[in-house]
């Protein structure tokens, strides 16, 4: 049974559909990957798994539960962590209190604070900053810290690279192995294609709020990316 | 063209007709319609700075009662023929309102609200503490013993009467010229207009001054009619309480909602005239549920189904009434 | 020196008077709303703790922790029913509704309690006096003082010190971000509210034991804790205990001077931290 099931998804922005059925899904301890031009309706996905956008059509399964319409902060409980777009951290609490921020959601596992610590060894130092005060990179690692001190199992990753120096972004796609090992999956948004296709088993296309293609890393050439990207 | 003009052809009608009122109506039912008219002026005016301005002032009895007390200084002290007065009301008020904006307008949104009404209470302990103004035990309008009193009535109804009537056709050409859209651009999103060149500063202080002044003079033909004017009733706080009353029924930020608020507040005051410790908490929850019960913020509805509203007054309402649509979140990266 | 005494008893006052404003702060601090309806809520519990002191004879200071129970549900169900519906609705709702309901709740208990002034009945308290240094300081006053001050401590302390508190001050920052991490926020706002009306009880029990009251003395009471907000700065949860000593001495100093002044003089003094200091003492963001 797959850990989380997208089937039918149509999600709307009022009036305007952002995502016409969708359905996909993620196993246990596998990379899939989101990539497509902006206002493809990559973080509208997101944002509908996680529980923040209501759904008008289509479920979404998490662990075999139909969490269709959940709350955002049940969703959350349940095991699905997010690392939003732009990372929002909260500019009032220190590094670490913003990791501590993960525990709200009351799940037991590997992840605790000095877990976090030796997975991104950066951040022990500055834990009693303030989180925005950090570099565009290490404020990156504090987001996904906050989800990981979640204990979730499925980790949600929108736009990880965005505003990032390239080495710093591979640094932290580094870490997606030991991440995974701890028996997470993680479904990432991602602007860099070669990234998104280097790290994930099964990389989808989006366009106009559809998939247009979908298909492991290694088999998808450029030609047909390209015009599932761009269309036309 | 007729179709534009429209509105202000019948609020001249309606101008003409209260003109020849007096001649028809007993003085008793010429001083409630003054008072009718004069709460309606200050209703007109409050809302152009809520409804237009997006500026809440929770103490504009400031303004009522310094116009009060200014005609009654004028007047008392000064000699000044007490139908001037009204004009003194207007330009003191006014003045004051000046001169205390640039104060308020450092506070934002809820902060200024309560701005206001700290003002307001200064200026209430102030006239109290005054012995110029004969502090707590009021004044009483001693221009009147000079005066013929057959005519005071009917001269003091025309005062209301062209104050309603003019403010309500000021209202009307304000929203068609550039103060208005400037106004209901700032209100909608500031910085927005703030970027298209309007001046945010100048326009609400523009309004806050005019709806202060307006305010002043007819607080000031208010107490005149009455009278008689104390620190208590000249800035009792449930001015505020009717004000808000009247624009939240008849639609904040609408021409005709003014109208239909004031006719409802006085219908419901002379119904329950010997329970109004109840007629305020009636409008209390009035202020509530609408505040509930309005979909996307408050703007250009009232309690009334907009087609009545049109059929009253034919739909002259601003065109940016959808002051509170919700802008579509991450529209531009889904 | 003869004003020491006078200056010592506004600082005695002014712990009061920042108590009277922490849970303005508070709730306009975490959520941005100003409750209207804050003068009421102190004018509320006075009578509260006038009744059941009444009732069941017991000292007004022993009633306080119920009364801050009390009030705290009322929080609650204020927020989460009524307050959390006008969410996202822009600052105009939240306001028309405290106000509708300041209003409402003025007049009923003027209808209900009629126009009588009444003072809360602490015994002999107000009458014994310590003598420190040659001067004599009441012995109420300092209650006052140590109560509202273990109360700044107290608020302080849960929300930079535990974890209640750093997902109360997440939630300010970022209330949709922080669902993610699985906080109901709409829960927490109501806690928040709780903790506001419970200060805010303690602090009216308290005034009505040291001056009198009657239903309408709201509206002087919500527009003393607003100053004491404005002046004490948003952003700090020492603000208002700061300005309420200012507030305090000015108010009594002022007092002193001119009798019949009423709250003239912390009024003015209102004005001014407007024009020349807009963040207030304390204060990291503007008003």
């Amino acid at each position: 049974m797959p850990l989380l099931e997208v089937d039918g998804l149509n999600a709307f922005y009022g009036d305007l559909q952002a995502l016409h059925e969708i359905s996909f899904t993620v196993d246990e301890g596998e990379v899939i990957a989101i990539i497509g031009a902006n206002g493809a309706g990559k973080t509208t996905l997101m944002r509908s798994i996680a529980g923040l956008i209501r759904s008008r059509a289509g479920r979404v399964m998490f662990g075999g539960a139909d969490i269709t319409g959940l709350r955002a902060d049940r969703v959350a409980r349940l095991g699905i962590a997010s690392v939003p777009e732009g990372r929002c951290l909260y500019p009032s609490l220190t590094v670490e209190e913003n990791l501590a921020m993960g525990t709200a959601a009351r799940r037991d596992g590997p992840w605790t604070l000095p877990a976090v610590y030796d997975l991104f060894p950066i951040l022990r130092e500055f834990r009693r900053r303030p989180a925005t005060a950090l570099s565009g990179g290490q404020q990156q690692m504090v987001a996904i810290g906050r989800a990981l001190m979640g204990n979730p199992r499925l980790l949600l990753c929108d736009e990880l690279s965005l505003g990032l120096a390239p080495k710093i972004v591979g640094e932290i796609y580094a870490c997606f192995d030991r991440i995974r090992q701890s028996g997470l999956a993680i479904l990432l948004v991602e602007q860099d294609v070669t990234r998104a296709l280097q790290v994930a088993s099964t990389v989808h296309c989006f366009l106009k709020g559809r998939i247009s293609l979908s298909g492991a890393g290694s088999t998808l050439g450029i030609d047909a990316i390209s015009h599932a990207y761009f269309g036309g | 063209m007729m179709r534009k003009f429209a509105f202000p052809a019948v609020v001249l009608l309606a101008g003409v007709l209260l003109a020849v009122a007096p001649l028809f109506l007993d003085s008793g039912t010429l001083r409630l319609g003054a008072e009718i008219l004069l709460v309606f002026a200050m209703a007109q005016m409050w809302n152009l700075l809520a409804g237009y301005a997006g500026l809440l002032s929770l103490g504009h009895a400031a303004f009522i009662g310094i116009g009060g007390y200014a005609l009654y200084a004028a007047a008392n002290n000064f000699n000044v023929p007490i139908y001037g007065g009204i004009v003194i009301a207007f330009l003191v008020a006014g003045g004051i309102a000046a001169i205390v904006a640039p104060l308020l307008f450092r506070l934002n949104d809820a902060y200024f609200a309560i701005g206001t009404w700290v003002f307001a209470e200064i200026v209430h302990v102030l006239v109290t503490k005054s012995d110029w103004l004969n502090g707590p035990s009021g004044l009483p309008l001693l221009a009147i013993r000079s005066m013929n009193m057959a005519e005071f009535p009917s001269i003091t109804f025309w005062c209301a009467a062209a104050l309603g009537v003019g403010t309500m056709l000021a209202a009307w050409g304000i929203m068609r010229s550039r103060l208005g859209l400037a106004l209901v651009a700032v209100r909608d999103n500031p910085v927005a207009a703030a970027s298209a060149g309007v001046d945010v500063w100048r326009s609400r202080f523009i309004a806050f001054v005019l709806s202060g002044a307006v305010c002043g003079a007819a607080g000031g033909a208010y107490f005149m009619s009455a009278l008689f004017i104390d620190p208590n009733a000249a800035f009792d706080v449930n001015w505020t309480v009717i004000l808000l009353f009247i624009v939240i029924v008849g639609g904040i930020g609408t021409l005709s909602g003014p109208v239909i608020g004031t006719a409802i507040y006085f219908a419901l005051r002379e119904m329950l005239l010997d329970q109004q410790g109840w007629f305020l908490v009636l409008m209390g929850g009035v202020a509530v549920l609408t505040a509930l019960l309005a979909p996307r913020g408050i703007a250009g509805r009232g309690l009334l189904p907009a087609s009545w509203q049109r059929r009253l007054l034919g739909a002259f309402r601003p065109a940016a009434a959808g002051a509170g649509r919700s802008v579509a979140p991450d529209a531009g990266n889904p | 020196m003869d004003w020491v005494p006078t200056i010592i008893n506004g600082l005695l006052i002014g712990g009061l008077y920042g108590l009277l404003g922490l849970g303005l702060a508070l709730v306009f601090g975490i959520m941005r709303i100003a409750n209207l309806a804050h003068g009421e809520v102190i004018v509320m519990s006075a009578f509260l703790g006038l009744f059941l002191n009444q009732w069941l004879g017991i000292n007004p200071l022993l009633l306080l922790p119920v009364i801050a129970l009390v009030f705290f549900g009322i929080g609650y169900a204020l927020q989460v029913g009524l307050l959390n519906r006008l969410l996202g609705k822009g600052p105009l709702p939240p306001l028309l509704v405290t106000f509708g309901l300041s209003t409402m709740l003025r007049n009923l208990m003027g209808q209900g309690f009629g126009a009588d002034i009444h003072r809360i009945d602490s015994g002999s308290l107000p009458f014994i006096s310590l003598h420190v240094a040659g001067f004599s300081i009441g012995v109420l006053p300092l209650i006052t003082l140590a109560i509202s001050t273990a109360c700044f401590v107290a608020l302080a302390l849960v929300i930079g010190r535990t974890g209640f508190g750093r997902i109360v001050r997440a939630t300010a920052d970022d209330f949709h971000v922080v669902q993610m991490q699985g906080v109901n926020y709409r829960h927490i706002y109501g806690l928040v509210m709780g903790l506001a009306l419970a200060l805010t009880a303690v602090a009216g029990v308290l005034l009505g034991m040291r001056s009198t009251f009657t239903p309408y003395s709201g509206v002087e009471h919500l527009l003393l804790a607003f100053e004491v907000v404005v002046i004490g700065g948003l952003g700090s949860l020492w603000g208002p205990l700061i300005a309420g000593f200012a507030i305090g001495v000015v108010h009594l100093v002022g007092l002193r001077l001119d009798p019949s002044s009423g709250l003239l003089y912390p009024d003015l003094l209102f004005f001014l931290v407007l024009l020349i200091r807009p963040q207030g003492l304390a204060g990291l963001r503007r008003a």
